[in-house]
């Protein structure tokens, strides 16, 4: 048996960024949101996910990237945490890829900031780079 | 003359079985699982005859019928028990209960009518 | 109706179901009974299973089933009277027994027929188990024989019968009654104790023939009502119903918006119905707090062995109920606070006997409802809480300074026991000195809404006051806009709202320091904007210039009211809380979030951490003390008084309700009028008058560093006039009692308030002097209303 993962990819400025597939609840489509006044600016606001309020988090602004154009709607990856569901605000939403271990790499030194702790991984695809984000990390702010 | 009777067993099946005999004779059908179930639907609603299993859960049905014979409504309200058992010491247990009469299990439908005859009137 | 056909293969679907759930049943029975797990009920249990097998299965003609069923019957009728003994081979035949009756409703099923395979050794094996114990009983051999199928009920010539048909084969249960209402006089003569009984039962007198009410007490007792459901399925049952609440809401809403009589006719119905069952599901989640204090007696006892003190306690109020996640929240909280009332509360004996005490401390555990809430109140008749010694290890602790330790009220030393990190306890003794303090006692049962309260009387014991909410899943709320959010303030902390129209609004809301101020009925009501405090930057004014109406919701937090301005004032709604994820965790201001008739979310505010915020209650005021001065108050009376100073060190006081405003004017706007200071005022002349001029103090000094001077603005008769002071420092309210003892002029005593001594202002006494025609007019003496 070959350790491969898949991973539900996204797009945020131009980034490609995946999270474990066994990590995400669901991805749905932008909602109206309720801001939370006070709160750290990297918290959207809250959706009604059927009942259930979720926190949303941009994760724009989670990973020190410049804002999403005002026009620009964003997509909800909807992740389970040890505290629930939170959903993380995306520009774009990707294809579920599955990639064996081999490829994996460590993550570049290059990168800066808030992403070299969150990202925990670095997959050589064709095309581009895959930058695999730690869930449990990304949705908790206090650190 | 159509009457109202209410049978009172555990299992589903025989309650279903008891109650479409008796609605294809005409007459009301109300059900309970237990004797308590029972007592809680007498409490507001009135029947011509009570027939009931001896072996459930929560009551028996030779608690229910000491209860009810305790209730004034119910001193004169003909009481059956369905019972498995025919010998004369567990007849005794059921007469001295206050029941009114009984019906050994298993039973064939025309049994079961005839009890509910005899006890009702034609 | 069906056919008869029809209905057969319907009951035998319904017997196919019902015999395989109870012979799961019957096997997870079996198995508590190898374990020894049994309960008493299982042989019952285990008995009625194949029991109903039997019947069922012989009323539809299965007749294999049904004879397999009765041989099986009758060795568990005897276990279930005890005759015979579990051993593993018993277990495990019968356990084969019920796979043999689940092979035969399989292909019941699935072929249409009872199957041909053949039981007959199993059955053998339950026979010789069943003989087994027939051999060591005296009783019973009851059915061999019966293990040769299908006959028995046929066999049978009627399979029914009548008890009376003997004697009376007419109207059966009627003659007994009849012949029971003559019988007792007699028998009651000859046999009066246990004949009528036994002389009645023979001859049939079904009717009472055991004691009445013995089988009717039986049917109500709680065990023969109550049954046993999983927590887990409650609290699933709570948040559907929370879901339905919701739904409710919405449905309520979109009713309202469109016209159509029978729509908001079942929408009205569906809302009382919701409500109803909320109500209902709420009741089953309901435990009485007895179930907490159950281990409290114990507690005491250990505790108080320990330190080699006495203790009795004293419970009221066991009934309580309140909602199982409310009682677990309080357990710990309420075991600290035991604790620590016997560790510093409850002296030795020998001390308590020094103090003239019995031996024996008194401890009493209080709960009540009380206006949606419950009240919980923990008294012990100890030393008391010493303030000294608290104010002097909070600034051991640098908890506060010097200064603060002077001014503070006896509440405010209280509640310093209340501060992170605090404890009195001299030696830290293994019980109370374990890092959890009294602060997070306050922290816990605030976190659940309530709040806690500390009353004490040096000798005389302390109490403390707990109030909680009754639930924490549905609450009702006002539902208001800031900044175009809606916001949701839970009722229990609103007390009512103001309206202000523009032009009210303008005159009504000043400025104290710049802090805005609304005066509600006498009393200073601080005011906090809503869209300010959060951040909003809504339409709505930060409490500047105003030229729309004013929405003010007063609020109270922590035994302290104040103004909460918003844009709009919605409704009162149930709303369902719903918990901020642990991102939000730190945000004191919302106490949660909860779903909106349409499907939005909104923030529920915390009212007591929206005032931390807004520092309107940076430290708690005195409101209920005097409650417990009710003894001492006699001549004294609660007043809400402004405090000023006139001069260094010297503080004054007056009832607020004689003033009209307070205001500041930069001392270049002083003009002369005659002999009288005097500054235009709204359009007219307001005389001023220094009040150091008046009253044996030193020079008036404190505001000479600014330009700014503060006047207490003073009308009456639609007369106004300005009585310079040094500062303003506070408003307090207090039960002043005042010594008449000081003898000059302009001062009608002097009073203790805030541990500074305060001289209350004659005012009317100061402005007679200052000008002698302003009461003229009106004779209206002024002055402290004691």
């Amino acid at each position: 048996m070959n350790d491969s993962k898949q991973f539900c990819t996204f797009f945020i400025d131009g980034l490609f960024f995946g999270v474990e597939v066994l990590k995400v609840q669901e991805v749905i489509r932008y909602q109206q949101m309720t801001a939370v006044p006070l709160a750290s600016r990297t918290i959207e606001g809250l959706i009604n996910l059927r009942g259930q309020i979720v926190t949303a988090i941009d994760l724009r602004r989670r990973l020190d990237l410049p804002p999403r154009g005002e026009e620009q709607l964003p997509m909800n990856v909807v992740v389970r945490s040890d505290d629930g569901a939170v959903s993380l605000l995306v520009d774009e939403i990707g294809d579920v890829v599955e990639i064996h271990d081999d490829v994996r790499e460590r993550p570049p030194e290059t990168l800066r900031g808030v992403a070299r702790e969150l990202v925990t991984g670095v997959y050589k695809l064709k095309e581009r780079l895959l930058l695999i984000l730690d869930t449990e990390k990304t949705v908790n702010l206090a650190a | 003359m159509s009457k109202t009777i209410i049978t009172v067993d555990d299992a589903a099946t025989m309650r279903k079985m008891i109650s479409f005999t008796l609605k294809g004779a005409g007459h009301e059908v109300l059900e309970a699982a237990d004797g308590v179930e029972a007592l809680k639907t007498l409490q507001t609603r009135a029947v011509d005859m009570v027939i009931t299993d001896v072996n459930m859960p929560n009551m028996d049905g030779l608690t229910l019928t000491r209860s009810l014979r305790a209730l004034p409504q119910f001193a004169r309200t003909p009481i059956v028990l369905l019972t498995t058992e025919s010998a004369p010491e567990k007849k005794a247990e059921g007469k001295a209960a206050g029941a009114t009469g009984w019906i050994v299990k298993p039973f064939q439908q025309d049994q079961l009518l005839a009890v509910v005859a005899k006890v009702l009137g034609p | 109706m069906p056919t008869n056909e029809e209905l057969q293969k319907q009951l035998i679907q319904d017997l196919l179901v019902e015999s395989n759930e109870g012979l799961d049943r019957f096997d997870r029975e079996m198995l508590a009974l190898e374990k020894g797990q049994a309960t008493p009920d299982t042989p019952n249990i285990i008995f009625r299973v194949i029991h109903t097998i039997k019947g069922t299965a012989g009323c539809l003609g299965l007749s294999k089933i049904e004879s397999v069923a009765h041989v099986g019957e009758n060795l568990l009728s005897l276990l279930r009277e005890g005759k015979v003994t579990v051993t593993p081979p018993l277990i495990s035949t019968l356990l084969a027994y019920a796979d043999a009756l689940r092979a035969m409703l399989s292909s019941l099923r699935d072929e249409g027929n009872e199957g041909s395979e053949d039981y007959s050794a199993l059955l053998k094996q339950l026979q010789d188990l069943q003989a087994a114990s027939s051999a060591t009983s005296t009783e019973t051999i009851p059915a061999p024989q019966a293990a040769a199928p299908v006959a028995a009920p046929a066999a049978l010539p009627q399979g029914w019968g009548l008890f009376d048909d003997e004697p009376a084969p007419a109207t059966p249960a009627a003659t007994p009654v009849l012949s029971e209402a003559v019988a007792p006089a007699p028998v009651i003569e000859r046999a009066p104790v246990v004949a009528p009984v036994t002389a009645h039962a023979p001859t049939g007198t079904p009717a009472t023939s055991h004691p009445p009410g013995e089988g009717g007490a039986r049917a109500t007792s709680a065990a023969d009502t109550a049954i046993r459901v999983n927590v887990e399925q409650l609290d699933k049952l709570m948040n559907l119903v929370g879901e339905l609440v919701l739904a409710r809401n919405q449905i309520v809403q979109h009713s309202a918006l469109i016209q159509d009589n029978s729509l908001i006719a079942a929408s009205q119905r569906l809302n009382i119905i919701t409500t109803e069952l909320q109500e209902s599901v709420m009741k089953t989640r309901m435990q009485p707090i007895g179930n907490v204090w159950a281990k409290f007696p114990r507690i005491v006892r250990d505790v108080a062995g320990e330190l080699g003190k006495k203790v009795q306690l004293v419970m009221e109020g066991n009934e309580t109920e309140l909602d199982r996640t409310i009682i677990e929240a309080i357990k710990d909280p309420l075991t600290h606070i035991i604790r620590n009332a016997i560790d510093h509360g409850i002296e030795t004996p020998e001390v308590r006997r020094g103090g003239g005490k019995p031996d024996e401390g008194l401890l009493i555990l209080r709960a009540f409802h009380e206006g949606g809430q419950v009240n919980i109140e923990i008294m012990d008749d100890g030393r008391g809480i010493n303030i000294s010694r608290v104010k002097e290890k909070a600034l051991q602790r640098a908890l506060i300074t010097a200064d603060q330790s002077a001014r503070m009220s006896d509440r405010e030393a209280f509640n310093l026991i209340f501060l992170p990190g605090f404890s009195t306890a001299e030696k830290v003794t293994n019980l109370s000195g374990r890092g959890v303090g009294m602060d997070v006692v306050k922290t816990n049962i605030e976190k659940i809404g309530g709040s806690v309260d500390l009353l004490s009387e040096a000798n005389a014991g302390t109490t403390i006051k707990i109030k909680i909410p009754l639930t924490l899943a549905i609450i009702p709320a006002l539902i208001v806009t800031s900044g175009r959010e809606r916001f949701a303030i839970p009722q229990v902390s609103l007390l009512e709202l103001v309206r202000l129209e523009a032009e009210q609004a303008r005159k009504g809301i000043e400025k104290l320091y710049g802090a805005p101020v609304y005066r509600l009925r006498g009393q200073l009501l601080p005011l906090v904007y809503l869209n300010k405090e959060l951040e909003l930057g809504g339409a709505s004014s930060t409490g500047g210039a105003v030229d729309e109406a004013v929405n003010i919701v007063v609020l109270q937090a922590d035994g302290r009211q104040f103004g909460m301005v918003v844009d709009e004032i919605n409704d009162t709604e149930e709303i369902v809380v719903k918990p901020l994820g642990k991102q939000l965790k730190g945000l004191a201001c919302f106490a949660g979030a909860t779903i909106m008739g349409d499907g939005r979310v909104a923030l529920i505010l915390d009212v007591v951490g929206l005032a931390q915020h807004a520092q309107v209650i940076r430290e708690v005021r005195d409101r209920s003390m005097t409650e417990k001065h009710k003894g001492d108050a006699r001549a004294s009376e609660r007043q809400t008084l402004l405090l000023f100073d006139v001069g260094e060190g010297a503080q004054m006081a007056i009832p607020l309700s004689m003033v009209a405003r307070l205001e500041e004017f930069p001392r270049s706007q002083i003009e002369r009028s005659g002999a009288h200071e005097v500054v235009q005022y709204r359009g007219q002349i307001l005389p001023l008058v220094r009040v150091s001029d008046y009253v044996r103090t030193v020079a008036e000094t404190s505001a000479s560093g600014t330009d700014l001077m503060q006047v207490v603005v003073y009308s009456e008769q639609g007369r106004s006039i300005g009585l310079v002071v040094g500062s303003i420092n506070d408003i307090v309210e207090e039960a002043v009692t005042v010594k008449r003892d000081s003898a000059h002029d302009g001062i009608l005593g002097s009073a203790v308030i805030q541990n500074r001594v305060t001289d209350l202002l004659d005012v009317a006494a100061v402005i007679r002097s200052a000008d002698p025609s302003f009461y003229s007019s009106s004779r209206t003496p002024v002055g402290l209303a004691a």
